[in-house]
């Protein structure tokens, strides 16, 4: 179970060895009911514990559940043990709803349906249409259809909340670089949010310290859930609570960032994402089903975006995959970077380009004007360059304005959960290969994307309204050290 | 998974206790400054049996956790064996208890000994992989740098061998 | 005690160093031989020195205090004698230098989770590798003066890992760990990622430390099983018919010395001037093994040939043992007792 997590997960807090039984150091929460005295616990054959009290009397005891918002809270370790994921996070899980969502259809209790949503990252799709030898194209609108075909109602495609959280990072960082002329001292470099692995690494080893240097925009995932739970209902009519939301992704981390307690609405028990399925795990899904995505027939994806904008123009790239300009992970860097060598120097055709340095995985791109670097970009993947950068930062020694930081080496074409490369192939030709596959992706632009535009003004209140950070944006929390002696592992 | 019941988040609520054993009766010639006297079992038995369970306010004898029988010493060989019983068999705490039983030790006796705290056989689901925890020095060392988990072991070491009168037993 | 003392090797008692306070971890000349390098519990290391010429006793020279937290775990110098590393239970790793005039320290490797139990120099001198409790070995990278860079973090054993070395002449990384096993990593040239490229598996227990012989063909490794055994390795296209998948050298086990050692055995060290192996055990004793004159070298024997326990020997287990760099037969040992103690090997010669 622990091969999906990224390497920076496996290496600091993932722990494959224990189960929540055995080492997890988690206080449990116990219920206060009357101490029964003189009983004895015993175990039963099903391995189920029951409490005997001297007169004979049997009690079942419960289970304590251990969620995956529990291992994020806990300084200790993120289990993978396959009792905690597959509570909530699993392609059991996934297909239970699918069928429970068919007996009510098929009882006619039209009122209890749910309306499945599935949205689907670009980076699993390359994966599998490498796997089953697909044009990207072709093996997205197979995926929407096998999904359609188990019970989907909507199956979307990402593009729009890549857009938004692309144009976030940009003014956030504007925001950030143009606070340094007025003498305040604004959190610089800016380090990217979007990788959960990351994330989670920085709130558990680095806490306080690295935190404000985040930035406070969501991910595509959270911001599609945002769109799903917040947005489609005022087109579909569908409560929230009665939409369940699936996320196709490149690794198992992103099922820890579904599961925040940011992104959940207790009160309503509301998720943004109610869960989160990666590539390894569907080709594992076919397999089981002794089914090939190529001989899977295609459907259309959706696009029920319009309906809910008054918006005239054409969208060009509707139902289908798209590239941004840059990485694989999204392009931050890139992005950036154009936008502000445009907007804080005035220059639109700057050559922006990141040289390897040390390791492909660390790269750096700078923007000169006369004969001075004014802007320094970074990207760096993979927990050794994290470590370096973060040693820096802390030295007082990172001279960089923004990186864009992912946990996988590569990273999320090389994400954790993508398809393992097959027998005789290396890891490095299958990432190269997806590499090309993205660049040769119809490359997209979030500032030409018209539906951006309607979305901040029909439903946001404009960009930098109250309700845009309030939807696009959220917070980290500094994991502080346990220090319950009884539970220390030395 | 842990059971719950009520009260506190703890394993064995309600262990079985086991008499205290009397008072070791000094012989003459252990008063005898001029007899060298070897170290027994009993002596290495009264250094521990009054060290406090990390979870319950009852000392490691009355739970029957350590053993005058299961104290080896060859006074000869500079070794000592003291073997333990967790009172349950996925006892998170074995570990714990086994260390405190070492630092004892390793507090009360001359360096000469070579000390091996062992678990009983078959007495825990773990029992092979504390064993070596316990038997790495290393580790030890590095445990006992550790502020949190001293602070613990001492209150398990250094808590007032504990009386009938403390225990209340409905 | 034979009757002919000229006739047997021994293990002679030269000196005792006292000044540690508690339990002494490592010993370590520096590669000139003319300092010798300990550590410990004290969290001071201690540098000793010849009083008046080669021939003369060692004295402290310097201690270096206020580097670490806790319990300093070992010391390696550099090839080149100008830089000292020190690694500790604190999870950091200090590198010394003297370029002010005095030893201090000019920079710290942190990013370990917990202990670091070994710090070990590549012959290059440009990369150092450490290993700790939580299951990683690091490699970096000398940036620049007094920069370190992470150039990998390895986690390919499953447990705590107790020793790193660096092969004598190529840069290969060697690992000795609780899970039982050594590990042997290089860095792949295409890419400059660092991978597992072996993994050597007999012992049956924690494996505390390993030597490279002087060659780099053959690796001794000693374990908390009580055993000390040699490794050989095999290139590919070998002689012996030896199979070499994917083309990487296999290094076979080829003599296990059992029965000797009473208790865990914490350090081995492999001479590379006489081929001598020495080690350090939890019996307390310091011994001496010697490859036997007719030795097959695919099945070689080797022979308990000298021991501390004639006269002065530690009295708690002992930690560490080195050889020095030139000066034939010369040993020192560590130990619980808090002492370092100086050995001269007498051949029957």
């Amino acid at each position: 179970m622990t091969a999906g997590f990224s390497g920076v997960l496996q290496l600091t807090d993932l722990d494959d060895f224990i189960t929540p039984s055995q080492e997890c150091i988690k206080p449990v929460v116990v219920e206060k009911i009357k101490s029964v005295t003189g009983s004895k616990i015993k175990i039963q054959d099903d391995g189920s514990y029951v409490a005997v009290t001297e007169g004979g009397q049997a009690q079942k005891l419960q289970r304590v559940d251990i969620s995956l918002n529990d291992c994020l809270a806990c300084s200790g370790c993120i289990t993978s043990a396959e009792s905690v994921l597959i509570t909530q996070q699993s392609q059991e899980e996934m297909l239970k709803v699918f069928k429970a969502n068919e007996q009510l259809k098929e009882a006619g209790k039209e009122s209890e349906l749910k309306l499945i949503v599935v949205s689907v990252a670009v980076q699993p799709v390359l994966s599998l249409a490498v796997r089953y030898e697909l044009e990207p194209q072709d093996a997205f609108r197979r995926l929407s259809g096998y999904f359609k075909s188990v019970g989907a109602d909507i199956v979307l495609d990402m593009t729009l909340s890549e857009d938004l959280s692309l144009l976030e990072c940009e003014n956030e960082f504007m925001e950030r670089f143009r606070s340094k002329s007025d003498g305040s001292k604004p959190h610089l470099p800016m380090l990217t949010s979007s990788c959960p692995g990351w994330v989670c690494y920085a709130e558990k080893t680095h806490g306080s310290f690295v935190l404000p240097y985040i930035s406070t925009t969501k991910s595509p995932q959270q911001i599609q859930g945002t769109l799903v739970k917040q947005f489609l209902p005022t087109i579909q009519g569908h409560h929230p609570g009665k939409i369940y939301h699936v996320s196709v992704e490149p690794c198992y981390d992103k099922k820890l960032e579904a599961s925040r307690s940011d992104f959940h609405n207790e009160a309503e028990d509301i998720k943004d994402v109610d869960c989160v399925i990666t590539s390894v795990e569907l080709e594992q899904m076919f397999k089981s089903q002794d089914l090939r995505l190529s001989e899977i027939p295609p459907a259309d994806v959706d696009f029920p975006w319009l309906d809910g904008l008054n918006c005239s123009e054409q969208i060009s790239y509707k139902g289908t995959l798209v590239g941004h300009q840059g990485t694989g992970s999204g392009g931050y860097a890139d992005h950036v970077m154009a936008s502000a060598a445009q907007e804080l120097f005035g220059d639109s055709n700057a050559e922006l380009k990141f040289k390897v340095l040390r390791n492909p995985d660390m790269r750096e791109a700078t923007l000169e004007k006369d004969g001075k670097v004014v802007l320094r970009f970074a990207i760096a993947n993979g927990f050794r360059n994290i470590q370096n950068l973060m040693q820096k930062l802390k030295r007082g020694k990172c001279a960089y304005d923004f990186v864009e930081i992912m946990a996988c080496p590569s990273g999320c074409l090389n994400g954790g959960a993508q398809v393992r490369p097959e027998e005789g192939t290396q890891q490095k030709e299958l990432t190269s290969t997806l590499e090309k596959l993205y660049s040769e992706l119809p490359l997209h632009s979030p500032k030409l994307n018209p539906l951006v535009h309607e979305i901040y003004t029909n439903w946001l209140g404009g960009a930098g309204s109250d309700k845009s950070s309030a939807n696009l944006h959220t917070s980290y929390h500094a994991v502080e050290k346990m220090s319950t002696a009884l539970n220390i592992k030395w | 998974m842990t059971p719950s019941t009520g009260g506190p988040a703890m394993e064995n609520q309600n262990p079985t206790l086991y008499k205290r054993a009397a008072d070791r009766e000094i012989t003459p010639a252990e008063l005898d400054n001029n007899v060298v006297d070897p170290f027994d079992a009993r002596e290495i038995f009264d250094l521990i049996r009054n060290i406090n369970d990390p979870e319950h306010p009852l000392s490691l004898e009355e739970l029957n956790v350590v053993e005058e029988r299961l104290c080896l010493v060859n006074d000869q060989q500079n070794t000592i064996d003291v073997t333990f019983t967790p009172t349950i068999p996925h006892c998170s705490m074995a570990t714990l208890i086994g260390l405190c039983i070492r630092v004892k030790l390793l507090h009360a006796l001359p360096p000469r000994f070579k000390v091996t705290v062992k678990i009983s056989p078959g007495a825990h689901v773990s029992e092979a992989a504390i064993n070596k925890q316990l038997a790495d020095k290393e580790r030890v060392a590095a445990a006992l740098e550790n502020s949190h988990l001293i602070k613990v072991i001492n209150e398990c070491i250094f808590a007032a061998p504990p009386t009938f009168s403390k225990i209340i037993r409905n | 005690m034979s009757s002919e003392p000229q006739a047997v090797p021994t293990l002679k008692f030269v000196q005792v160093l006292k000044g540690h306070r508690g339990r002494a971890w490592n010993v370590s000349w520096h590669p000139q031989g003319n300092l010798l390098t300990s550590c410990g519990e004290d969290k001071i290391i201690r540098l000793w020195g010849t009083e008046g010429g080669a021939e003369g006793k060692w004295v402290e020279k310097t201690t270096l205090t206020d580097g670490h937290e806790r319990t300093i775990r070992e010391v390696s110098w550099s090839p080149c004698g100008k830089y000292l590393a020190s690694s500790s239970f604190d999870a950091t790793t200090a590198i010394w230098d003297k370029k002010s005039g005095e030893y201090e320290c000019n920079a710290t490797l942190e990013g370990h989770e917990n202990e670091v139990k070994s710090v070990a120099w590549a012959r290059s001198g440009q990369v150092l590798a450490t290993c700790s409790r939580d299951k990683t070995v690091w490699v970096w990278e000398v940036a620049e003066e007094d920069e370190y860079e992470c150039a990998a973090v390895l986690n390919a054993h499953t447990q705590d890992v107790k020793k790193v070395v660096w092969h004598p002449n190529d840069e290969i990384l060697a690992s000795a760990s609780y899970d039982n096993t050594i590990k042997m990593f290089r860095e792949d040239p295409s890419d400059q990622e660092w991978t597992c490229v072996a993994t050597l598996a007999s012992h049956t227990s924690t494996v505390w430390s390993i030597a490279f012989n002087k060659t780099g063909t053959r690796l001794a490794s000693c374990s908390d099983d009580g055993t000390l055994k040699i490794w050989q390795v095999y290139l590919p296209g070998n002689q012996e018919g030896i199979s070499t998948p994917d083309g990487q050298p296999v290094w076979k086990c080829v003599s296990t010395i059992s029965g000797v050692h009473t208790r865990s055995v914490y350090d081995v060290a492999w001479c590379h001037q006489t081929g001598l192996i020495a080690t350090a055990c939890g019996d307390d004793i310091v011994r001496i093994f010697q490859e036997t004159l007719d030795s097959d070298p695919n099945q070689p024997t080797f022979n308990l040939v000298a021991s501390s326990v004639a006269s002065h020997g530690h009295t708690q287990d002992v930690n560490s043992v080195a050889w020095h760099p030139t000066v034939p037969g010369l040993l020192a040992s560590a130990s619980d007792d808090g002492d370092i103690r100086l050995w001269q090997f007498l051949d029957s010669s």
